[in-house]
């Protein structure tokens, strides 16, 4: 669904975002794009939506060329979040803002009416159809701005950290909405800073440090790499840091993921009569 | 401020006492080949200041600017002797000797006094700027403060419309539209999201300024506004210069 090869951007200044790197990401996928501020995320995801021609190399998405197609022909291929909702809204009414990309498209009628109920119910912003986006809430905002995407119909969603300033309630109402859509069939890049939130979601992810791509691998994988991560500096989720300390003293055979982890725990507790037997001193 | 020379060196007030003199002078002559010899005085400044390169992109626009002034008045000045006309047919679009003399005389004169700003803006921290109109010209703070902080807030909100410009893209709104009319009632779904984010962020300074301390009473500055011998050399220079050449301008 996502070829990347070679892809370098330079910004007018000068400043080497993207140093030229190669990936793929097949359809269905649902990959998590980490690393520090300034290692080239959101540079990446705009060369993704077209906002941005690679100076050098090929970004392919769905077959098609990102330098050669225009941003609005793009747009029915990619569906681009962007960090802060408040740089879409504009529409006085909710389901106003959500027929805006459809109609773009060259939608019109039932078809485009359609299109704005089902984004909206895909988010479950159904009862709020007729409310002014601005008076909604940050986590809300958000949803219409994910569903104003998801009304063009895109199969692939490009999320620049979804997540960002909302309480953990909201953040994890999106990214619950982000699965069900990657269940559904679309494709999946999301960038995030909240590990834990990516070792529950994500199957793979990118690792960017300085415009390079330092890890491309299965979440269990990367999250191996400490060293790696450190360098940019990044942490693997508590859990895994925790089924770590616990491998390292002997207590628990090795695990990838946090299913696993929980597995293990829970079969290393029932062995035992008492729990703290197992705990290190 | 990268670069640093004399121009860097001046006090706020002393470049602000150039330009004045500056638009006296223009408003002296009336040909353009004066005006046109005091507009390139003042981008010798420029270069002199090592600063012409970094003014250059808002000196072609106010050039382009100019251009559109005359093309809007060329054509509405009726005394004189015909130059050359648009439709020879229909008379229509005559222009006329005095109509090309004045319009250039106008246009130069813009030019002039208007080059001066990029010339002080890029030479000026605004901190320095507000100082020296706080204690040298004894304009209250708050104002002083407004007028920079609004100045401060154009590179913000370029950013801010490049991101909005982008975020609708993303929603396949298309901006290259051919259509003129189609492209000014484009500019909504730009303007209002740029206008929302731009209260928002200034509500959000304004609390963070007041959470600072902002108006608790009297303030002191870090770097007091002084007057070298170079200042007054500058400004003497200029009154010198204003006063010969309005002399000779009005003989």
């Amino acid at each position: 669904m996502i070829r990347a090869e070679a892809v370098a951007f330079t910004y007018p200044n000068g400043f080497r975002a993207l140093q030229g790197f190669s990936f793929e990401i097949k359809a269905g996928e649902f990959v998590a794009l980490i690393g520090a501020n300034g290692a080239g995320k959101t540079t990446l995801l705009k060369l993704l939506g077209g906002l941005l021609k690679p100076t050098a190399g090929r970004l392919m998405v769905g077959g098609l060329d990102t330098s050669r197609v225009r941003v609005a022909e793009l747009a029915r291929r990619v569906g681009f979040l962007f960090q802060n909702p408040d740089h879409q809204l504009f529409l006085p009414t909710v389901r106003e803002e959500l027929a805006f990309g459809p109609r773009n498209l060259g939608l019109k009628g039932r078809a485009l009416a359609e299109r704005a109920a089902g984004a909206a119910a895909a988010v479950g912003l159904t009862p709020y159809l007729e409310a002014n986006p601005r008076q909604l809430s940050k986590g809300q905002r958000q949803r219409v701005a994910l569903a104003s995407i998801l009304a063009m119909e895109p199969p692939v969603l490009v999320l620049d950290e979804p997540t960002t300033g909302q309480d953990y309630r909201e953040a994890l109402e999106i990214m619950t909405i982000i699965q069900q859509l990657h269940r559904q069939g679309h494709t999946v890049l999301c960038v995030s800073h909240d590990m834990e939130m990516v070792a529950c979601f994500a199957e793979r992810a990118l690792v960017l440090g300085g415009g390079k791509l330092l890890l491309d691998g299965p979440l269990a994988a990367v999250f191996a790499r400490e060293d790696i991560l450190a360098a940019t500096g990044l942490l693997p989720p508590q859990a895994i840091q925790l089924a770590r300390a616990y491998q390292a003293a002997g207590l628990l055979p090795p695990v990838t993921t946090i299913e696993e982890l929980y597995a293990a725990i829970i079969g290393v507790l029932r062995g035992k009569k008492d729990a703290r037997q197992v705990l290190p001193a | 401020m990268p670069a640093r020379s004399f121009l860097h060196e001046l006090n706020p007030l002393t470049k602000v006492a150039w330009s004045l003199a500056v638009i006296t002078v223009a408003f002296a002559f009336q040909q353009p080949l004066p005006l046109l010899g005091l507009w390139a005085s003042v981008l010798v400044v420029a270069l002199a200041g090592g600063i012409l390169k970094t003014i250059l992109p808002a000196i072609r626009g106010l050039i382009i600017f100019a251009g559109i002034f005359i093309l809007f008045q060329i054509f509405l000045i009726g005394e004189g002797n015909t130059v050359f006309t648009l439709i020879p047919g229909l008379g229509f679009g005559r222009v006329t000797d005095v109509g090309l003399t004045a319009c250039t005389m106008l246009a130069l004169r813009m030019l002039a006094m208007t080059s001066t700003i990029p010339v002080i803006l890029a030479t000026t921290p605004p901190k320095e700027m507000i100082v020296a109109f706080v204690e040298k010209l004894r304009v209250p703070y708050v104002y002083a403060l407004m007028l920079v902080t609004s100045l401060r807030f154009i590179p913000t909100l370029q950013e801010e419309l490049h991101l909005i410009v982008q975020a609708q893209r993303a929603r396949a709104y298309d901006l290259e539209s051919r259509n003129i009319f189609r492209r000014l009632a484009g500019i909504v779904p730009l303007a209002l999201p740029l206008l929302l984010v731009s209260v928002q962020r200034a509500r959000t300074m304004a609390i963070s300024m007041e959470t600072r301390g902002f108006g608790a009473g009297p303030r002191t500055s870090l770097r007091t506004s002084t007057f070298s011998a170079l200042d007054a050399g500058v400004i003497a220079a200029c009154l010198l210069c204003t006063l010969a050449l309005v002399l000779i301008a009005l003989r």
